[in-house]
């Protein structure tokens, strides 16, 4: 008998459920302060400046990057609140190319 | 532009002073923000319970364009997009209203000029400006043009005063960014 290895069911499992994690992303814009998305990251989200500098710097030299994953029903309520402030986001599925 | 900026007072006052043409200018902001977001309330073809719960008729972006920046789509599916703005668009319109209702009301009551923030005020005064910036950016076009095109326009253009409004929005937010972020 063949014992397969967890980690690969784990993997395996996940690759067909339906809670593959969601990603949200932050697009660069023209508009937005460099000092004003790195505030923003870390109020949103709590993340230390440190962190929060290096997301809005990958922003602003890769064009876009992902700033949080979870469900899909709390990567639509991170992309509301980063509209709120007028941040440009949007969020798909982990698994869909980025 | 007379105002030094916002400069923190104490662990949780952020102040600043505006001249007499500089509150104005805010006030008129303000408002031009508050009437445009209230031009895309719905007009009346939808359920009205389902307008109390925040469902509205709007499923396609905003063909205006300074609107359609400041209610972006939050899916590149454009039916999954169709489908949370059905259910989201009038919380995000009414909390963009109150960032730039509450500027109004501290700018309003500024008689002086001096606006002091706590904290949470900050916030939306950093929403309300960045949601002006945004819309002058559209009609600046900064997704096409360099800083440079912009800094060349001329005395008479009348995209001119809009940029040197622009540039003073983004210097006021920048300087209360900082004061929030001074840890001392």
């Amino acid at each position: 008998m063949v014992k397969t290895d967890t980690r690969i069911e784990e993997q395996i499992r996940e690759i067909f459920s339906n809670d593959a994690p969601w990603v949200t992303i932050v697009w660069d814009d023209p508009v937005n302060l460099m000092t004003y998305v790195t505030y923003v990251l870390m109020e949103l989200f709590g993340y230390p400046k440190a962190k929060a500098q290096e997301l809005m710097m990958k922003v602003h030299t890769e064009g876009k990057a992902v700033v949080s994953t979870g469900s899909r029903e709390e990567m639509e309520h991170d992309v509301a609140r980063l509209h709120e402030y007028g941040l440009w986001a949007t969020l798909q599925r982990g698994d869909q190319g980025i | 532009m007379k105002s030094e900026g916002f400069k923190r007072h104490g662990s949780n006052s952020y102040v600043a002073e505006f001249a007499e043409n500089e509150r104005e200018i805010l006030i008129n902001l303000t408002e031009q923000i508050i009437e445009l977001l209230a031009e895309r309330i719905d007009h009346g073809q939808e359920d009205p319970l389902a307008a109390m719960v925040g469902i509205t008729s709007h499923d396609s972006p905003p063909e205006d364009e300074v609107l359609h920046r400041l209610l972006p789509s939050a899916y590149q599916d454009e039916v999954d997009s169709a489908e949370f703005r059905r259910y989201t668009e009038s919380t995000l319109r009414s909390k963009k209203q109150a960032h730039a209702m509450a500027m109004r009301m501290y700018l309003k009551s500024a008689e002086d000029g001096t606006v002091d923030l706590e904290h949470d005020g900050a916030n939306a005064w950093l929403g309300g400006i960045n949601d002006m910036r945004l819309a002058l950016g559209v009609r600046l076009n900064v997704q096409e043009r360099t800083q440079d095109e912009l800094e060349l326009l001329a005395p008479d253009d009348p995209m001119r005063g809009v940029y040197v409004v622009y540039g003073w929005l983004g210097w006021l937010q920048e300087g209360l960014i900082e004061a929030l972020m001074d840890e001392n």
